[in-house]
């Protein structure tokens, strides 16, 4: 199972890894009509956490125990068994955000769609190599 | 008297906790024999039932794997009438008596219902179980519906109020108490959540409760307040709380104060029988003090922690974390802990309000042990993982509440450790 590592002495904080996970997550994938038509606009499920000049990209870790798997009362978030990915299933999630009370690194968000869904990391659905790391200029995100 | 059957595990009540504990009892034992008994005819998510009610949902009440991936054999409709704790023995609705080797009780709470003139005759609801939630749904169909009274502004409360404004209907909310979710919300959150329910049309009536309910040719058709006021309803939910579930442990054994008393393992006073979820009574993390949590989250936890003492292995549980989340309208709010401290100089509280958003937290010495979010809850994980790890914030304390507060603001090393989980590094 590959892991997103993140290596914050690399991060230059220039945010492309944002722009590209909400590219990635638009309707229509393109750059342009995603930021300059496309309403309401995606978002990004990746935060760059900026202080002085240390900065990092970060977004959900995958984690063993989770704690938004294990407090999830409709069995929507849920953890792959094939490929240890944590992915909120959005048929089953109904928006109670006991997952966000949950995160210990605050990176679930709130999406309105026909009704409200938790949104989070989903390592591009499962790519080789997710758009984060593919358009990290400087390696600060690596996935191996 | 009939046969006496045995089991090594006995789950009284099928529900979280126990299936938690049944999962984890299954890890440490793969042979034993998990025996659950429940009440009820199936296993479902008690806080998933208000979003089926409003038709937010897919329409599916279980929650996980609970159907597909049950370690346990399960009774349904089979209610437990009595517990010998010291002899180890329980006896059944219908007679029978099994036997067991360790057990848990994890038979939740019942709502609270104070006798209401009127209140006989249909059309008042309490709202904790899968066929509160039918029955209601059915009146409203049968009855036209259109005005309900919600009793009531506690979470379940407010739970009814979000999914019959899903519903279109015309709601007032009546809380005897000065504010909304009097333990969980402080007087400011609770004008932002009034506010939110205004919006949505639904009127907040505080300091006031019901005096009685009227009918008209037997059919609820009001009630009249404390304050004299007379309000129009066809239907109406009484929501004041819940209580630990415990009126059928007389003559157990075990020692109940407002639930049944566990230690740190989830074991009662009468060792072999373990209590878990909303019936058991545990230590409060944040006041010290005895008290019943009755929330998921902490029903989980101790599930896991009781099934894993009944294999025989030593796991403790943290204390209990009051939290809670609900959204009504675009309002999402949030509160964990001690959000209203005693003025007596011992908690400081920062507080973080612009426009829709309103943060608190509270601080005692250098630890979080409360907060209140409001409009922006994205990072209350952060925070929620600080006051239960009792993290000290002296060293970040003026970044706390600021907009872009995150991982990045915490000491390196527990920096390291929150992300390096499953072989990741900074
Ligand atoms: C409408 C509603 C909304 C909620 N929303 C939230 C929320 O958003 N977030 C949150 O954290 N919590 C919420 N809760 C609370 C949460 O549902 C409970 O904390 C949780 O269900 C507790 O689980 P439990 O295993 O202790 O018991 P329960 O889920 O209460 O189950 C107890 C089981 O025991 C059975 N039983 C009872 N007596 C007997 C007996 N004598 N013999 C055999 N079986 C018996 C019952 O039939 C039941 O199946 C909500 C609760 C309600 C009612
Ligand atoms: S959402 Fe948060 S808790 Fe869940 S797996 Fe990701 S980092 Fe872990
Ligand atoms: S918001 Fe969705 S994913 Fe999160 S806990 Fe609730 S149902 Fe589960
Ligand atoms: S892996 Fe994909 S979804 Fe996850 S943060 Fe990176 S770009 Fe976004």
């Amino acid at each position: 199972m590959k892991h997103i590592k993140i290596h914050e002495e690399y991060c230059i904080g220039c945010r492309l890894c944002e722009i590209n996970c909400l590219v990635k997550h638009s309707h229509t994938g393109k750059i342009i009509k995603a930021f300059k038509e496309e309403s309401p606009r995606a978002f990004p499920r990746i935060r760059v956490e900026e202080e002085g000049c240390l900065s990092f990209a970060l977004q959900c870790r995958h984690c063993e125990d989770a704690p938004c798997v294990e407090n999830c009362m409709t069995g929507a978030m849920r953890r792959d068994k094939e490929n240890a990915t944590v992915l909120c299933d959005e048929e089953k999630c109904v928006g109670c955000w006991m997952c966000i009370m949950s995160c210990p690194c605050g990176v679930i968000k709130r999406e309105k769609k026909t009704r409200r869904i938790a949104s989070k990391c989903d390592l591009c659905g499962g790519v080789d190599e997710p758009v984060c790391v593919a358009h990290c200029p400087n390696e600060a995100l690596t996935y191996e | 008297m009939s046969e006496t059957l045995r089991t090594d595990y006995l789950l009284i009540g099928f529900s979280v906790s126990s299936w938690f504990a049944a999962c984890a009892l299954r890890e440490e034992d793969s042979s034993g024999r998990i025996l659950a008994v429940t009440e009820e005819d199936r296993v479902y998510s008690r806080p998933l039932l208000s979003y089926v009610l409003g038709n937010r949902s897919n329409g599916m009440t279980y929650f996980g794997d609970v159907v597909s991936e049950n370690p346990a054999e399960v009774w349904w409709n089979c209610a437990v009438e009595k517990l010998d704790g010291p002899g180890k023995w329980v006896e059944l609705a219908d007679g029978r008596r099994v036997a067991f080797g360790k057990a848990l009780v994890a038979t939740g709470g019942v709502p609270v219902f104070p006798p209401i003139p009127g209140a006989e005759g249909g059309g008042v609801f309490t709202f904790t179980r899968v066929d509160d939630m039918e029955r209601m749904a059915a009146y409203i169909d049968q009855h036209d519906v259109e005005d309900i009274l919600v009793l009531g502004g506690g979470f379940i409360g407010l739970k009814t109020c979000e999914a019959l404004i899903a519903l279109n209907k015309r709601i007032t909310l009546v809380e005897l108490a000065p504010r909304l979710l009097i333990n969980m919300m402080d007087q400011t959150g609770s004008r932002y959540l009034e506010k939110a329910l205004l919006k949505e049309g639904v009127e907040v009536v505080l300091e006031d409760t019901v005096e009685r309910f009227e009918r008209k040719e037997n059919e609820l058709c009001s009630s009249v307040l404390k304050s004299g006021r007379s309000l129009p309803h066809r239907l109406a939910v009484v929501a004041i709380g819940v209580r630990p579930n415990i009126s059928w442990l007389a003559g157990s054994g075990l020692q109940v104060n407002r639930g049944v008393l566990v230690n740190a393992h989830q074991e009662t006073s009468c060792p072999g029988v373990f209590a878990a979820g909303d019936v058991a009574e545990t230590m409060n993390m944040i006041t010290g003090e005895r008290s019943v949590v009755a929330v998921w989250p902490e029903a989980v936890a101790q599930g896991k922690v009781a099934g894993k003492n009944m294999a025989g292995k030593h796991k403790t549980y943290q204390g209990s974390l009051p939290l809670n989340a609900v959204e009504v309208g675009e309002t999402a709010i949030v509160s964990a802990g001690l959000v209203n401290p005693p003025d007596n100089g011992t908690y400081v509280t920062i507080i973080r309000e612009e426009r829709d958003v309103y943060q608190k937290l509270v601080l005692k010495e250098d630890r979080i042990v409360g907060l209140i979010f409001v409009g922006d809850i994205e990072k209350a994980g952060i925070y929620v993982h600080l006051i239960r790890h009792r993290i000290p914030v002296d060293s970040f304390r003026e970044k706390l509440l600021q907009p872009d507060f995150g991982i990045i603001s915490l000491p390196l090393n527990f920096r390291k450790h929150m992300v390096e989980g499953a072989g990741i590094e900074v």
